[in-house]
């Protein structure tokens, strides 16, 4: 589904991705971890298509398609999700209304009818439920005074109304409490498919409790050092990083 | 070329026009502040740009044209299109002016209720125009500016409303000024009384419509006068031709406690200005400015609003935003003068503004002045672009560059659309501002 190979990715002229090689097939769920500033969200930003993430080498194929060809907007349509690591607020833009724009402009594109108000309604409700989302959040402008963890929820919310194909979800347990993070990776569950996939970039173990990865990676520096499966997280979360970092280096 | 001594001399030739109606066409009172007016306009220099008022909203083209009343000019109501004015499902008591003469035929005030009166200008001199005496030219007229001389000068027709004690207008009042222009130079020179006698309600509407490419410039003038507990909610909706001048003046006389709420929309014009002068002249009254403007290429749009507290505790707030793209221009000016026994003055106001292009221009001048020492007063301005984040939020949700642009402007300008408490003039705000930002955005 996903092929990544040998991504160099600058920001500003700084090079922060260094050879990234990663490959997601249908139906998996990739986890991501490593240290603070090792390139993690730049990964998942450069996924999306975010203008300033200067993709100078390498590619990235997503079924088949050219990712770098595709304007943020158009990767959507093909069925890209990003949650953020930290969700923009965006004041007087209703919580509502953006989503239904979203959901249809990605249902046009891909030439499906638009969902009417009524089948709209009725779909934000439910999946509102799903990650017990307070209804009166989505009333509000999107993110605008919603505390940390309401953020994330309305993350997943979207993930939930979209049905991505591929989710790709930074840091999405972080600043939740534990109740929280249980309906969170209920959502994400709830998602998971032989057709979908799924990259969690995280800090904790923790979350890798509640959604069972099939893989495991750690990036240092920019590249993906080690790989592994779900006892690497265990491991990382006794050791920490340096010894990987260390091997790493040498 | 115009200059402080060298006043055009289509002036002079309205000043001589402005002359007394024959005798007994009109009161004493009012050929008396026409003379008035026509002395101030003879004597103040041409507004340039070493004075402060006039510093980035250049006169000079607007002086080059040779500017004319549409004195023979006679409204042909069919040909008006008044379909096209109504708003759906907004009921209202309607006053509608074309080139600033009087409809009849486009009006309906027919049911007001008991203590309202509705009407125009021209036809009231005519019949009772006491209480119009008693107000005319208070507010506006120790002003020495010489647009609001101008209009004063040739004062004939406009909107009146007078609302009586403890009265609420059931339904909103809604005034339609038409500019179909004439030929290539009308004057057009509404001048509007308002009185809202003690403890009377009222909401009212004003829009300004300007067809196609029509060329006028519209000198409009309002007085407000709002008695002791009056409470007036009031809304504007400039929307003048491409190709028009238009200089909004409102004089506001507020007595004690009596509540002020107004809300302007500038979308239209070449030229477009638009005077706040506020006065509270007692204790505990309440003004509340909200507006919102956009201005594209070839256009410029100026708010200057001048809120005097010379009495204490009064409460005023000044919110406006603007969009602009395009090599558009726009001027905000907001005083706030306190004087120094106006203790517990409590005074904000804010200007915010969204540059959708490089080459859009503003200039945004706060100006507090404070005397007293006991007052909440603070004001704010911004000029700001798009925010990349927030633009691309919205695209790595599937919403295309363009439409991403237009509800992040939507969203800005959302806080003043809130505050429309009517859902037909909201939803027409909502797609009026939908109409520019398509041509913001496509425009880039
Ligand atoms: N706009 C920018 N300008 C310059 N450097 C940047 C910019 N954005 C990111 N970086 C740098 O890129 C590096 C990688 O950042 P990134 O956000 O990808 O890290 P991360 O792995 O997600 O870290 P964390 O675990 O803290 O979220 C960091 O050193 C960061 O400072
Ligand atoms: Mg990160």
């Amino acid at each position: 589904m996903l092929s990544i190979k040998n991504l160099q990715v600058d920001i500003e002229g700084k090079n922060i991705l260094q050879g990234l090689d990663l490959d997601v097939g249908a139906g998996q769920v990739h986890a991501i971890m490593g240290p603070n500033g090792s390139g993690k969200s730049t990964l998942s930003h450069a996924l999306a298509g975010r203008d300033g993430y200067e993709v100078t080498g390498g590619e990235m194929l997503f079924d088949g398609h050219d990712l770098l060809a595709l304007d943020p907007e158009q990767r959507a349509h093909l069925g890209i999700f990003l949650g953020m690591q930290y969700p923009v607020e965006l004041p007087g833009v209703n919580n509502m209304v953006f989503m239904r724009e979203s959901l249809n402009a990605i249902r046009r594109a891909r030439g499906e009818e638009e969902l009417d108000a009524v089948a709209f309604m009725q779909r934000v409700r439910d999946k509102a439920r799903l990650v017990d989302l307070d209804e009166k959040l989505l009333k509000r402008s999107v993110n605008a005074g919603f505390s940390g963890g309401e953020k994330k929820r309305n993350e997943i919310l979207q993930m939930a109304m979209l049905e991505p194909k591929l989710a790709i979800l930074d840091e999405t347990d972080s600043g939740l409490d534990i109740d929280a993070l249980r309906i969170i990776a209920a959502g994400v569950n709830a998602l998971r498919s032989p057709e979908r996939s799924i990259i969690l970039i995280t800090h904790y173990q923790r979350l890798l409790d509640y959604i069972e990865p099939d893989y495991v990676h750690v990036i240092v520096g920019g590249r993906i050092v080690r790989s592994g499966d779900k006892e690497l997280a265990l491991e990382l979360e006794k050791k920490g990083y340096g010894w990987i970092e260390e091997e790493a280096a040498a | 070329m115009t200059t402080a001594d060298t006043r055009p001399s289509w002036f002079e030739q309205l000043i001589m026009l402005s002359g007394p109606d024959s005798p007994g066409q009109s009161p004493a009172w009012l050929d008396n502040a026409r003379a008035q007016a026509r002395k101030t306009l003879a004597e103040l220099p041409v507004p340039n740009r070493k004075q402060e008022n006039w510093r980035y909203s250049a006169v000079e083209g607007l002086l080059k044209n040779s500017f004319h009343p549409t004195a023979g000019y006679v409204p042909d109501p069919q040909a008006l299109d008044p379909e096209s004015l109504l708003l759906p499902s907004f009921e209202t008591y309607r006053l509608v002016f074309a080139n600033g003469h009087y409809v009849p035929q486009l009006s309906s005030s027919e049911r007001l209720p008991a203590g309202v009166t509705l009407g125009n200008l021209r036809t009231a001199l005519g019949s009772d125009s006491k209480w119009i005496a008693g107000w005319f030219g208070q507010a506006a007229g120790h002003t020495e500016h010489l647009f609001t001389a101008l209009n004063t000068a040739l004062a004939n027709d406009g909107a009146l409303l007078h609302v009586d004690e403890n009265i609420e207008v059931d339904r909103p009042i809604e005034m339609i000024y038409l500019n179909p222009g004439q030929d290539d130079a009308s004057l057009i020179q509404p001048r509007n009384l308002v009185v809202l006698e003690a403890g009377a309600r009222a909401t009212l509407v004003e829009r300004f419509i300007g067809s196609g490419k029509a060329r006028y410039f519209n000198n409009n003038l309002t007085e407000i006068g709002l008695r002791e507990g009056a409470t007036l909610a009031h809304y504007r909706v400039q929307d003048e031709s491409r190709n028009a001048w238009h200089l909004s003046s409102l004089y506001l006389s507020q007595a004690q406690q009596s509540r002020y709420r107004g809300t302007t929309l500038a979308f239209g014009g070449a030229w477009a200005r638009t005077e706040y002068n506020a006065h509270f002249r007692h204790e505990g009254a309440e003004c509340v400015l909200n507006g919102l403007y956009t201005a594209g290429d070839r256009q410029l749009t100026d708010f200057h609003l001048d809120v005097q507290h010379s009495v204490p505790a009064c409460i005023s707030r000044e919110r406006f935003k603007g969009i602009l793209y395009g090599k558009g221009r726009a001027v905000f000016d907001g005083r706030i003068l306190v004087d120094r026994q106006a203790q517990h003055t409590d005074a904000h106001l804010t200007n915010d503004n969204l540059m959708l292009t490089r080459d859009a221009e503003v200039d945004t001048k706060p100006q507090l002045e404070i005397y007293a020492d006991d007052v909440k007063c603070s004001h704010g301005t911004t000029v700001g672009q798009l925010d990349p984040e927030q633009v691309f939020y919205l695209r790595s949700r599937g919403i295309a560059a363009s439409a991403a642009h237009r509800m992040l402007c939507l969203g800005f300008a959302n806080e003043i659309i809130d505050s429309i408490e009517l859902q037909p003039l909201r939803d027409y705000a909502i797609h009026r501002l939908a109409i520019t930002l398509n041509e913001a955005v496509a425009r880039g």
